[in-house]
């Protein structure tokens, strides 16, 4: 009787504590799931996504290096190009309050609305939680997730890490190139960079 | 306190910060201004001889709290770039990076320098420069310059130097910033010690044999991405010097043949390692160390 009541309270306990353990999201490995506001009120899980391809986008309107792939329009194209394609694209916004790139959802709003940027969702992550459990180093730090839900790249957005827009239109876009290898049935040839950029602000 | 103390006392503080302001400004006046700092152009002789090499140097001034990279630049950043227009016969090497620091937080840490920075760059001439009388050099600096954002800057530095048959004379007025720079490069390590990387699943645990126990050993790796720059380095000291544990990177996803970069020991001692890496419980290859010269090309930076 005794033993019949303990099993489950230990299951439910295993269940409870897992994710907590799970480390940050790795290439080839399950992607770490999550829920989160958007800048548009909604909620979105990641896990909801299953069966498409997602884009994660760290973001920081302030830093040089995302102003880079937004003032030459880069990063527009790619959430056109791909969202078009049915590509799920989450820029994820993890600066704390009072540090360079925390905005409030209707900034966002107007950011977007201003840069023409059409992620599916912008992500208000002040917490650091979802940068945290992706281990999100830098803005613009970019992860690509399958139709499983494994994570297939990790990185930087290109190979040239400057703040140069020059260097915009002759570098290999890592990001185009996982999913499109990854669309066509290919091994992504580069599965992980070091994802350059300015450091996420989270707080201290 | 009456009002005129107090009125006094403000007045003297007022004063004082007025002479810190202008005299901070004032120090700052002798470079080329980048974002929260001034970079500047030093030749370490006072001529140049055709045939023989020099050395010029930038010297970076930064504000309190604002930061420059060194070669590897850690989890985010990039080190400062130069590209040099001079005449035909002179040709710039590859920086000498002065030994780093660690800089960030629990989470993410770079690899760089604060305050104040020399970065020497040996320069090789040929002898037909002698005819010439003197040499313009140009670097355009572009820099990274961060505390808790990050701005980047472009800069042009210049000097003339004349070129002359005899043996060129060290610039008095450089001297000690050449050989403080000097100090503050890594050394080569001592061929009697003895490293090992062995590569574990998730660390690479690199051990030193210095014929005697070290306490203090950080490891800064000179390629992106193969070590994680925010883990701790766990340091166990042993008999003959230590056991340092470096966690892999995220982003490490092939094995690695060698752990290259810099080693600082106990009172900041800094020496260049190049290990190969053995799979752990493989035999070990002592004898496949090489020492390198200071200044490290980084052409197989994992970008």
């Amino acid at each position: 009787m005794k033993r019949s009541i303990v099993f489950p309270v230990m299951i439910a306990l295993i269940l409870c504590v897992t994710p907590l353990l799970i480390a940050a999201a790795k290439v080839g490995e399950a992607a770490p799931d999550f829920t989160a506001t958007a800048s548009n009120g909604k909620t979105v899980k990641l896990s909801d996504n299953l069966g498409k391809y997602v884009v994660l986008e760290w973001h920081n309107n302030g830093c040089p290096y995302v102003g880079k792939q937004y003032n030459s329009g880069n990063m527009q194209r790619l959430q056109k190009q791909w969202t078009a394609r049915g590509v799920v694209w989450l820029t994820i916004l993890s600066s704390a309050q009072g540090k360079q790139g925390y905005v409030t959802a209707s900034e966002e709003n107007d950011y977007m609305t201003k840069m023409h940027a059409t992620p599916t969702a912008a992500l208000l992550d002040p917490t650091g939680e979802i940068g945290h459990l992706y281990d999100a180093k830098t803005s613009p730090q970019m992860v690509v997730i399958n139709p499983q839900g494994i994570v297939i790249y990790d990185g930087a957005i290109d190979n040239k890490p400057t703040t140069d827009l020059n260097d915009v239109p002759g570098a290999t876009n890592y990001v185009s190139l996982a999913l499109e290898q990854a669309m066509a049935g290919k091994k992504v040839e580069t599965p992980a960079t070091r994802p350059y950029g300015c450091s996420v602000k989270y707080a201290n | 306190m009456s009002k005129r103390d107090s009125r006094r006392n403000f007045s003297a503080a007022f004063t004082l910060l007025l002479a810190f302001v202008l005299c901070g400004a004032r120090a700052e006046a002798s470079g080329v201004p980048i974002p929260h700092g001034t970079i500047e152009i030093v030749a370490q002789n006072e001529s140049i001889q055709p045939g023989r090499d020099f050395n010029l140097a930038l010297y970076f001034q930064l504000e309190k709290g604002w930061h420059i990279y060194w070669a590897n630049p850690g989890d985010s950043g990039e080190p400062p770039r130069v590209e040099w227009k001079m005449p035909k016969g002179i040709t710039a090497e590859e920086i000498e990076w002065p030994t780093p620091h660690r800089l960030g937080s629990s989470t993410i840490v770079d690899y760089g320098y604060e305050d104040a920075v020399t970065l020497i760059v040996p320069m090789r001439t040929e002898t037909n420069l002698a005819a010439r009388q003197s040499a313009q050099i140009v670097g355009q600096v572009k820099v990274l310059v961060c505390r808790e954002m990050c701005i980047p800057g472009k800069a042009q530095v210049s000097l003339t130097l004349s070129i002359k048959a005899q043996t060129a004379a060290p610039d008095s007025k450089t001297e000690g910033l050449f050989s403080a720079a000097r100090k503050s490069l890594p050394q080569h390590a001592p061929q009697s010690w003895k490293f090992n990387v062995d590569d574990t699943k998730s660390s690479f645990v690199l051990t030193g044999n210095l014929g005697h126990q070290t306490t203090r050993a950080i490891f800064f790796p000179l390629n992106e991405s193969q070590i994680d720059n925010a883990a701790p380095q766990d340091v166990t000291p042993t008999p003959g010097g230590f056991r340092l544990t470096l966690r892999k990177s995220h982003q490490l996803l092939k094995p690695i043949t060698r752990l290259k970069g810099v080693l600082v020991l106990a009172d900041d001692q800094a020496y260049w390692i190049d290990v190969p890496v053995s799979k752990a419980g493989a035999p070990r290859n002592n004898s496949g160390m090489n020492l390198q010269p200071q200044h490290f090309v980084e052409e197989d930076k994992a970008t």
